[in-house]
This record gives structure tokens, C-alpha cells and sequence, in this order.
């Protein structure tokens, strides 16, 4: 049952769906079937909206910390090359394979 | 039947009483108070969170070679209530850490909300314990300003601190610009503060801070330390500077101050020797000695008083206003010339001219060379000098004119020395010397400095006469300065070390500035060296350390000697 019963004054309800056949209230249920499937479909249609929303959200906040992390990977190498190439480091690097400080320069005209 | 109705309406009244105090603050909180129950439930689910932390703006030297850049570290933080098993996350972290294992136990297990178990633990370390996995353990990267050459341009690029600020040098000057900008983004946020993307956020790209090149050459800035380096040992002076200018753009090429420091490491720096931090070449004054006798000597030509070859009789010495001032020699000279009076270095010579330019002349000079106030360089801390003017009452007596003119009892710093004597170099026109070439945004706009004017002090003619009397100075008084190959100018200064009550007698600073090839000079040279033991005049010392860099600096930028294409003996 579609009502709790003895409920006395909902009678002209049930009388209705007794007389359910009628035209008139055939139309109602299917304007009110229409009305509920077009409400789901838009629920749904909104769901999804916000869902795919969220999702690109996320998407793109992901795709943000791949970004900082990429970026502090190449401070970090950017300033470990450096390191690697400092006037010291090349200092040592001359003087380990035999280089001296030139003691006469001829200038090329 | 009464009872009951009256019961009836005495209900009735009391519940649309109460339906209208219902209605009153439905009133009151949807309509009346509207605007601030709206802004509380926004502020409640809303913040406002730094999503984007962009690294500071790095410093390269003229080529491109970084001098200041940022290293990533990572502090290991624990929030112990979300810790499942304190035990294994001790032990997983204890060795990464170099913690003890009952330390970390117990920040694990402790009722905190949050501890902090490592500030800075290095970028391998933070991943491999990121990798790991540990629940209620966040590993959070941060900056850390590194600097590639180390101490070799520590006053130059100044530090940075563990907050993102600057402090000295480049860094401090500049810190506004070298600051990235940090994105705060705006929406609703979890229980922990985490983004909610009920929306497409904008997409926020890193705005790190302003890059700027420097005009310094990290060679040339090498070729000065280690000739800085040599000389305090060779002479066994306290400390030293060398500046290294371009003479026709006043561009920095090298800056070096010895003892220095390291600025990764500038927290060791303030708890051993904190006076060290700040950049001898523009925030130490020191009394000049007789290079200043070039910039009185200019003044005495420009106003047309003398010529290099006039004459004066020299008795030795010379009374102005009660003090009587000697030779270095403490010898009469007899009669001499202008010229002779810089290529002899001769104190009574220069207070003779002083006295007959008069206040007015000498100090109006003294002033465009940019004596006694800031040059405008673009390094932090830099301090104006001191030179006392006639109408100071209170410090200048009538015996500072003839003591300024050869540079005691005035104060300079070593960029306002080799700026004045880089004006001669540069036909007379005073530049503002400066360390940063350009500058790039974070949108790729790049600036790039333009040197101005900004003071003709002495004329073309003169600035060329007293270069002349220069290049004599080094071939005829000071051949130690000598570069061979290649005609330079330049003046020794020899100055006492001003204590209370007078001057030290135990020590002096001596120094050499100069500028060569003549006549197209390139570079300006200033060596000073503190209270050197091998001998305590500049032309033993100073001299000899200018000559040896400046010969090898026509080397590196590649100047040919004045006579033929050789050049030995480097």
C-alpha cells in the first residue's frame, strides 16, 4: 500500500487510483513520470558536471606538484652542476692534469 | 467543555507566541544578520592556503655561472596521534635521521599534535623517507640559498637566511626583487587544511624571484683573491681588498675582501667573528694616505691655479692653521713641480696647493669626486665616509686643509677611492659604480642597466694631463708598479691607522690604485692591504700586488701590450 491505513480522509486518493484508467489521470502520472525523469536526468547531468569538475580539479592540482616538483629538481641540479664546475673544483682539475699559469703570451694580430 | 478550550487557546497562544519568536530570528539571522552569519559559515569551510613556493630569484656573474641558486632540503615532521606504529616508524627513521631510537619513540608517542623531527635533512634522505610510506610522518621540502663558488664572492652576493631574507652584498640590496612571490590560493579546505576542488582552480604557475646577472666576472674575480691571497702572506698583512672596475662603465668586475667567509654557512659567522659579515670594500673607511694627492692635484689643474710644471719652493715642511706638516722623508726637496709633487709624494707639496685653492676649491672638488657621501653602489651597507667641511664648526680646523690634501684626517671606503681615481681614468666623468648588469623577470622582461653621468668633475684635457703625470708616478717613483708590456698609471698611499689620541705606531694600511693600458685605459685596480709586517710602505707591497693582478687581468680580457705582441715574465 502506498498509504498508511485508516487514513480516513485520504479516500478521494485511492478513489483516484481505483479509477486510474481515466485519461485525465493517466496524463497526470505520466506528466509527473516525465517530471521525475527529467529532474534525474538533470541531477544526474549535474552530478556528473560537478564530479568531472572535481576530477579536472584534482587533474590539475596534481599536475601543480609535478610542476614544483620538476622545478625544485632543476634548482637542485642547476646548483649541483655549478658545484661541479666552480672555479676550485676547476682549479684543482687544472693543476691535477699538469696545467701551469702561462709565463709568455704572443698576441695574434 | 470550558476548561479544555481555555486550554486550547492558552496552547494556541503560547505556540504562535513562540511561532513569532521563531519567526523574529528567522528574521534576525536570514535578513538582519545575513551578511555575518554568511561570512562565519564561509570562514569556517574557506581558507586561504599558500599553494605555489617558488624558489628566490638566483644571482649569476656576467657569463652565466650561478653564484646564488636554491638546493632543496626537507624537515621530517610527525603528527603522533596518526602514527599507527610508533615502534617501526622510530626504527625506519632513526638511522635516516641520525637520531636516537628512543628520541624519535618518544616524539611519536607523545600527546603533541605535531613535532618536528628533523628541520633540514638532505634531498636524498627526505625522499627515500617519503618513499617509505610512514603514516602520520610528512616530509615537507623547503628552499635552501646555496652558494656554488662559496666563499670565493661571499661579499659580493652577501647570505640569506633560513627565513628567505637577505643580508649583505647583492642578496641584501636586492632582497625585495630576489623575493618570489608566494601563491595563496582561496577555497574551501578539509579538516587538514587540504584543497577541496569543488572547482576548476586557476592554474597557478611558480613566480619565483627577480634573476639578476651580475657585472662580475667570476675569473677576473678569481685572479684577485688569489693574488689577495698571496699578497697577505707574502707581506704578512691582516687582511686586504681588491676591487677591479671597468674604467668607461664603472662596471664591478671582481670584489674580494680577505678574511672571508662562507655564506651557506653564515650561522657559524655570527657566533665566531660577526664583524666579518659586512663588506670591508664598502662599509670599512680607512684613512687614504696620498692617493688622495691625485684628487687635489686634479682640482689645482681643472681650476687652471698650476700647471704639472709649476713650481713651489719645498722646505720640508709647512704651517697651516698651528699644525705643521713634514715629508714622509721628513727631507726639504727644494724647488718642485706639480708633477713632482705626486711622483715624489710629497705631504708639504700637496698642502701647499690645498692652502693656495682655498676651502672653498679644494672641498667643492673633493665633493664631486664623491668623497664624504655614498656612492650609490648597489650593495648593502654601504657607510658615506667622513670628511669634515669648513662650515662644520664643531670638527673642521683651518689644519684639515692641508692634511686632507694628502688624505689624513678624512675617511674613505675602498669603492669611493678607486670610483674618484676611476674619473680620471675616465676622462674626468664620475660614474655610479655598479654590480648588477640586468635584471630578468619571472615573465622573461629582461632591464638592463644603463651607467649615467653623474658628474663631470675635471675636464677631458685635465683628467688626460694628470693621467700623464700618473703613468710618471709609476715609471719614475714607483717602478715596483711597473706591468711589463704595458703603460699604466697609478699612486701608492701609505696611511697611519687613526687610534684615540692619535696614530697607531705599530702599523699602517697601504694601498695602490691605478689604471692601465694608457692612454684607452680598461680597468681601474685598487689593492689596500691592512697592517702589512714585511714593510709598511705601499710601494713594497701594494705596488707589487697591483702589478702582478693587473698583468695577468690584460691577459684575461685579452689587451695587447702598448709595445709589441709579447708579454713575458707573468
Amino acid at each position: 500500500m502506498w498509504f498508511p491505513a485508516g487514513v480516513e480522509r485520504m479516500h478521494w486518493v485511492r478513489r483516484s487510483l481505483r479509477q486510474g484508467r481515466s485519461k485525465v489521470n493517466r496524463r497526470a502520472v505520466l506528466h509527473l513520470a516525465l517530471l521525475v525523469a527529467l529532474v534525474t536526468v538533470l541531477s544526474v547531468a549535474y552530478l556528473m558536471l560537478v564530479g568531472g569538475t572535481a576530477a579536472r580539479g584534482r587533474h590539475i592540482q596534481q599536475l601543480q606538484a609535478e610542476l614544483f616538483r620538476l622545478q625544485r629538481e632543476n634548482e637542485q641540479l642547476e646548483v649541483q652542476i655549478a658545484a661541479e664546475s666552480a672555479i676550485v673544483r676547476l682549479r684543482e682539475r687544472a693543476k691535477s692534469l699538469g696545467f701551469v699559469p702561462a709565463e709568455r703570451v704572443v698576441f695574434v694580430p | 467543555m470550558e476548561i479544555p478550550r481555555r486550554r486550547l487557546r492558552l496552547m494556541s497562544a503560547l505556540l504562535s507566541a513562540l511561532a513569532m519568536v521563531i519567526v523574529v530570528q528567522l528574521v534576525k539571522v536570514q535578513i538582519v544578520d545575513h551578511r555575518f552569519y554568511k561570512e562565519w559559515g564561509r570562514e569556517q569551510r574557506e581558507r586561504s592556503i599558500a599553494i605555489a613556493d617558488p624558489p628566490r630569484g638566483v644571482i649569476r656573474d656576467r657569463a652565466g655561472h650561478l653564484l646564488a641558486g636554491n638546493g632543496v632540503r626537507y624537515s621530517v615532521e610527525a603528527a603522533p596521534v596518526y602514527v599507527v606504529d610508533a615502534t617501526a616508524a622510530a626504527t625506519a627513521l632513526s638511522p635516516r635521521l641520525h637520531l636516537p631510537l628512543g628520541q624519535v619513540e618518544s616524539q611519536l608517542r607523545s600527546d603533541a599534535p605535531w613535532a618536528l623531527l628533523a628541520a633540514s635533512v638532505p634531498k636524498e634522505t627526505g625522499e627515500e623517507i617519503a618513499s617509505l610510506g610512514l603514516r602520520g610522518i610528512t616530509v615537507r621540502p623547503q628552499w635552501v640559498r646555496e652558494y656554488p663558488e662559496g666563499s670565493l664572492t661571499a661579499y659580493v652576493t652577501g647570505f640569506c637566511n633560513a627565513d628567505g631574507e637577505g643580508f649583505y652584498g647583492v642578496e641584501g640590496f636586492y632582497d625585495d626583487l630576489l623575493r618570489p612571490r608566494t601563491v595563496e590560493w582561496h577555497g574551501p579546505v578539509d579538516p587538514s587544511s587540504e584543497q577541496i576542488p569543488w572547482a576548476v582552480a586557476p592554474v597557478v604557475l611558480p613566480h619565483p624571484g627577480t634573476e639578476l646577472v651580475l657585472t662580475l666576472d667570476r675569473t677576473i674575480q678569481a685572479l684577485a683573491e688569489e693574488e689577495l691571497s698571496r699578497s697577505l702572506a707574502e707581506f704578512q698583512a691582516q687582511g686586504g681588498t681588491v676591487i677591479v672596475l671597468d674604467a668607461r662603465t664603472f662596471e664591478i668586475l671582481a670584489l674580494v675582501s680577505l678574511p672571508d667567509y662562507d655564506p651557506a654557512r653564515y650561522g657559524e659567522l655570527y657566533s665566531t667573528n660577526p664583524d666579518l659579515a659586512s663588506d670591508p670594500a664598502v662599509s670599512k673607511q680607512y684613512e687614504p694616505g696620498s692617493v688622495f694627492k691625485v684628487l687635489t692635484v686634479a682640482a689645482a689643474l681643472d681650476s687652471g691655479l698650476v700647471t704639472p710644471e709649476t713650481t713651489y719652493q719645498d722646505t720640508g715642511h709647512i704651517e697651516v692653521g698651528g699644525v705643521v706638516v713634514s715629508n714622509a722623508s721628513h727631507r726639504a726637496y727644494g724647488e718642485q713641480t706639480v708633477a713632482d709633487i705626486l711622483i715624489k709624494s710629497l705631504n708639504v707639496g700637496a698642502a701647499w696647493l690645498s692652502t693656495q685653492m682655498g676651502p672653498d676649491l679644494f672641498y667643492r672638488y673633493a665633493l664631486a669626486f664623491g668623497i664624504g657621501r655614498p656612492t650609490e653602489v648597489d650593495l648593502a651597507g654601504e657607510v658615506a665616509g667622513r670628511m669634515w667641511l669648513p662650515d662644520d664648526y664643531e670638527h673642521w680646523h683651518e689644519a684639515d686643509l692641508a692634511t686632507n690634501a694628502f688624505g689624513q684626517g678624512l675617511a674613505v671606503t675602498p669603492i669611493q677611492m678607486v670610483t674618484a681615481i676611476a674619473t680620471v681614468a675616465n676622462d674626468g666623468a664620475r660614474l655610479r659604480p655598479h654590480i648588477v648588469a640586468r635584471r630578468i623577470e619571472p615573465d622573461g622582461q629582461v632591464f638592463t642597466y644603463r651607467p649615467t653621468v653623474e658628474a663631470q668633475v675635471i675636464s677631458t684635457a685635465t683628467a688626460r694631463t694628470l693621467t700623464d703625470v700618473m703613468v710618471r708616478v709609476v715609471e719614475e717613483g714607483v717602478p715596483q708598479a711597473q706591468v711589463p708590456g704595458y703603460r699604466v698609471a697609478g699612486k701608492t698611499g701609505t696611511a697611519q691607522i687613526p687610534i684615540p689620541g692619535g696614530y697607531d705606531p705599530q702599523g699602517t694600511i697601504v694601498s695602490f690604485v691605478g689604471f692601465g693600458p694608457v692612454p684607452d685605459p680598461q680597468v681601474v685596480v685598487l689593492v689596500k692591504l691592512e697592517r702589512p709586517r714585511t714593510s709598511t710602505w705601499a710601494s713594497e707591497t701594494a705596488a707589487r700586488s697591483f702589478a702582478r693582478l693587473m698583468g695577468r687581468l690584460f691577459i684575461v680580457l685579452g689587451v695587447p701590450p702598448n709595445d709589441g705582441l709579447e708579454v713575458a715574465g707573468l
